[in-house]
């Protein structure tokens, strides 16, 4: 109410006043004392009431602020540069780290929604999910293969493109809202597909007319029936963003399990169920595996999924991010701080006039705080800015990774009200000590130039001993960098060339290893390619593990979990995996059960045996399984990963039911030369087949992406923070010249030499470098121990070797910013100056 | 003019002195502090100091209205005059008052 008559009915202090007056004329009619109150301050006072108070007396300030900003230009754009540049980076790793960690799947009710494995793998076979699905445990259960690829023609070439097979009631289950048409409905028929956002931008030029018509798949044609909208998040989370949606068509397409929970039913009651369902599949439907082992119920929406093990790893990094990326804000505030501080003693007379007069200090801390406020704002709008810029054009283009992701960072109130904090933040480590400063010293005008320089330089000090503890951050991610390029994978990177090629769905398995014979002669026969062999995996981009039961042939049994591989005989020599003891498989062997297995396996499972003279029964199987070699153990995930157990089949041992085949070869040429003979051979053997080929070091990419990413954005972060310091350390070097020239130049008429002046500017800056160094060093030694979770083994974060460097770098930039107030000072023209005088 | 004779106003009491005044029709503030002062066998003296902001807070609560009219002697002044708001409220206030101050009567007879 009050604030609507505020708002409708305005009195103005011109009007109260003339009330008072009208009072005192009438006391003076009527011979009554005449009041002797101030009335102007009664009406001041009384206008208090009438206006917006705070509100409106900030708003003044900030338009006085304005003013006061605009005539000093070079000032704003110095603090706009550098609070843009603090706040844009900080904005853009918290929306980076939230898509990470808290995006939604674009699904109905995610809360409700898990993931289901079983037996610790990833996918399970058709037969397990329909088993999951009748013991009716769960609401709804679906399943999609992720890592599935298709040749899609678009009547000129045929390329591969990345379609998520799944299981038709997937889109029903999730629950998936459409741009256009439906998703795959439980009756469709399998001639049917979904197109995403992007693949549909770009090869349909956002046509909704598309809805309907048949695209050539695999030599099929398949019906369009919807189009996923622009933000379409995938239960894998991570910008996850596939080509196409299709039902799976092959039956024995293993499927990753998401199932929906029954209302009011709990993740352990879940976890409970799953347990007796897996016992009884175990019990009717014994396979390789045992499924009651490993088996795991999770969510996959909601925030439930963030107690998983790699979203706390990941979210520890993120935060780690933010803590970094908010030193580097402090830094630019710091910097800000610097010339607030400088243009404090411009405005010395103007505060101390205001005090005298009877000004109270809250409400002029008040009004210099405006100044920074206004100043931080404007760093947030420009800082907002950049982010959305870098995230827009990052969204743009198609990351260099083997899977498909797309960030999908939009701004959001997360994001927004995050700014606000930044801004707050900003505003008070700006404005906070420059105005106090103001206020305490303008009443004692003469004293307080020295006291200020000796605060600008504990001001820098700071800012130096912050980007120490910034730099050394980066640098230890750097290192780490550094060192995971130099760790072996366990095979040779440097002479290799795969190529992934995904045969025609059409052809029969025994087509299927004729073209793989037919194209390994091609290929080998290729000018420079020395040799060439096929496999199911290579190693990083994807891998198999099983958990099953070994049963040795004494009847000893063992339990043993390994990544598995099938591959050619040859692909030990492209790979360059030295053979340890006995030999790669031999034609020989076709007819009988032969694996190689690595040193690894033999340790964990074998115990004592002599590997060559075992032999085992794996799961139910009839046939024994003989060792004929061990070959050293590759990396198969990451870089920085233990030696796991693992065991290579010959490819013709198993089924030959997959459509992806993976060619890895041998080149005595630079391997990038080879792509395009590759390329044109494969074409050669079957043009419906759609290949990738790349040279083994690109494909493994994915391996160094963490330790790249954690360098990359660390070690940016670190650069920022040391170009904001040494714009800080130029800053109050500059200025301390400039105040002190008149000293200096009265030196320099007296006889202090070019060199003596230079040494002693030179003295300050050292003085204030080595001390925030030193400080900085310290405090980093402490806190950036906790690092180590996060880097390969073997790097140390409080390595002195990093110290070392951090300190040279800090010193180097030191004596870089210093070098132009130093040249200044030796160039000072002593008659000049004391004409002036 | 010390202070042993001159009764402090009790907090408060002013709003509802100013509102009671008000109940005999519109008036400008001097009127207002006049009417006070006869009305209380000249024992209560308002000050301009007070008067004022309590007039423009009452305003803004919305228990009086004001507008500028002509003086008895042909001066231009602000008038004040009760809203119904303000009619309910000088009723509240009084019963209040009254059984506050008789409350402090007895308190103070024992």
């Amino acid at each position: 109410m009050r604030f609507f008559r505020k708002l409708l009915r305005r009195r103005t202090p011109q009007d109260m006043q003339a009330e008072l007056a009208f009072h005192r004329e009438m006391a003076a009619l009527h011979d009554s004392p005449i009041p002797l109150g101030n009335a102007t301050a009664i009406a001041e006072r009384g206008y208090d009431l009438w206006s917006f108070g705070f509100l409106e007396s900030f708003w003044r300030d900030l338009v006085y602020a304005a003013r006061g900003l605009r005539r000093s230009p070079m000032l704003v754009a110095a603090a706009i540069a550098s609070l843009g540049l603090g706040i844009g980076v900080n904005a853009a790793m918290f929306s980076l780290g939230i898509e990470f960690l808290f995006s939604q799947p674009s699904v109905r009710d995610p809360g409700s929604l898990v993931g289901v494995r079983i037996a610790g793998n990833s996918h399970a076979e058709p037969r397990v999910v329909e088993f999951v699905r009748a013991s009716g445990l769960f609401a709804e259960v679906a399943g999609e293969n992720e890592e599935a690829v298709a040749n899609f023609n678009d009547g000129v070439e045929t390329r591969p493109v990345f379609a998520v097979l799944t299981t038709k009631n997937y889109f029903t289950m999730m629950g998936i809202p459409m741009l256009y048409g439906r998703g795959i409905l439980p009756d469709d028929p399998d001639d049917v597909a979904v197109l995403n956002y992007g693949f549909w931008r770009r090869q349909f030029h956002g046509d909704p007319s598309v809805v309907g018509r048949a695209i050539d798949l695999d030599g099929r044609a398949r019906t369009v029936v919807g189009i996923l909208p622009e933000h379409h998040r995938t239960p894998i989370g991570f910008g996850f963003s596939p080509d196409i949606f299709q039902p799976r068509y092959l039956p024995s397409t293993i499927l990753a399990i998401y199932a929906r929970l029954r209302p009011g039913m709990t993740l352990s009651a879940a976890r409970a169920g799953l347990l007796t369902v897996e016992r009884r599949m175990d019990a009717e439907m014994p396979g390789p595996y045992k499924y009651s082992q490993g088996g795991r119920v999770s969510p996959v929406g909601g925030y439930g999924h963030l107690r998983e093990e790699r979203m706390l790893a990941l979210g520890a990094f993120f935060v780690l991010l933010l803590a970094v990326t908010g030193l580097v804000l402090l830094i630019a505030c710091v910097n800000v701080a610097g010339l607030l501080l400088a243009r404090a003693s411009s405005r010395r007379r103007e505060i101390a006039i205001r005090l005298a007069l009877g000004a109270g200090r809250a409400r002029l801390l008040q009004q210099l705080l405006a100044d920074s406020l206004l100043l931080a704002i404007l760093g947030a709008a420009a800082g907002l800015g950049l982010a959305q810029f870098t995230a827009t054009m990052l969204a743009r283009v198609r990351l260099p990774l083997p899977l498909p992701l797309r960030l999908q960072v939009a701004p959001d109130w997360r994001l927004a009200a995050y700014a606000a904090v930044l801004t707050t933040f900003t505003m008070l480590a700006c404005g906070l000590l420059p105005a106090w400063q103001s206020l305490k010293q303008s009443l004692a005008p003469d004293l307080h130039r020295e006291t200020r320089t000796r605060l600008r330089s504990v001001l820098v000090a700071v800012q130096i001993a912050t980007s120490v503890l910034v730099l050394t951050t980066g640098f230890v991610f750097l290192r780490n960098l550094v060192h995971s390029n130099a760790i072996s994978p366990g095979f040779d990177v440097r002479h290799t060339l795969r190529a992934a090629v995904n045969m025609p769905s059409t052809s029969s398995d025994a087509a299927r290893a004729a073209y793989i014979q037919q194209t390994l002669d091609a290929l080998a026969a290729l000018p420079g390619i020395q040799t060439a062999a096929a496999a199911r995996i290579v190693p990083f981009n994807g891998a198999t593990r099983f958990l099953v039961d070994l049963s040795f042939t004494n009847g000893e049994r063992a339990q043993a979990f390994f990544y598995w591989n099938a591959v050619t005989p040859e692909f030990f020599r492209v790979m360059d995996i030295p053979l340890r003891e006995g030999r790669t498989f031999l034609p020989s062997d076709r007819g009988q059960k032969v694996v190689v297995v690595n040193p690894a396996f033999v340790r964990r499972y074998l115990g004592s045996r002599e590997p060559l003279a075992t032999s085992f029964v794996w799961g139910d199987s009839k046939t024994p399984y003989r060792i004929v070699g061990v070959a050293e153990g590759t990396k198969t995930m990451t870089i920085g990963e233990e030696p796991q157990p693992q065991l290579y089949e010959p490819l013709w041992q198993i089924k030959n039911d997959r459509q992806a085949i993976e060619f890895v070869m041998r080149s005595a040429i630079p391997p990038a030369l080879e792509l395009e003979p590759v390329r044109r051979t494969l074409h050669r053997q079957d043009p419906m087949a759609g290949a990738q080929v790349e040279t083994v070091y690109g494909s493994i990419g994915l391996a160094f992406l963490p330790s790249q990413a954690g360098a990359a954005l660390m070690g940016s972060t670190g650069l920022l923070g040391l170009v904001l310091a040494m714009v800080g350390l130029y800053g109050v070097m500059a200025y301390s010249v400039a105040r002190r020239s008149r000293e200096i130049g009265v030196r320099i008429a007296i006889g202090a030499r070019r060199g003596d002046i230079a040494r002693m500017v030179l003295r300050s800056a050292l003085r204030v470098t080595l001390s925030g160094t030193a400080a900085g060093l310290l405090v980093a030694a402490i806190v950036t121990r906790p690092l180590a979770m996060f880097l390969a083994p073997g790097i140390k974060p409080a390595d002195p070797l990093n110290f070392a460097a951090v300190a040279a770098v800090m010193l180097a930039t030191c004596l870089a910013a210093s070098f132009g107030p130093v040249w200044r000072a030796t160039r000072i023209d002593p008659i000049a100056i004391l004409r002036d005088e | 003019m010390g202070k042993s004779t001159q009764p402090a106003l009790l907090q408060g009491t002013l709003d509802l002195l100013i509102l009671h005044a008000l109940g005999r029709g519109p008036m400008h503030g001097y009127a207002i502090a006049q009417a006070i002062h006869v009305s209380s066998d000249e024992v209560l003296k308002v000050e301009e100091g007070s008067l004022y902001p309590a007039l423009w807070r009452l305003e803004l609560d919305g228990a009086i209205t004001s507008k500028t009219g002509l003086s008895e002697n042909k001066r231009k002044a602000r008038f004040y005059q009760l809203t119904r708001r303000g009619r309910k409220l000088v009723a509240e206030q009084e019963a209040i008052w009254n059984r506050l101050s008789a409350a402090v009567t007895r308190a103070l007879a024992r």
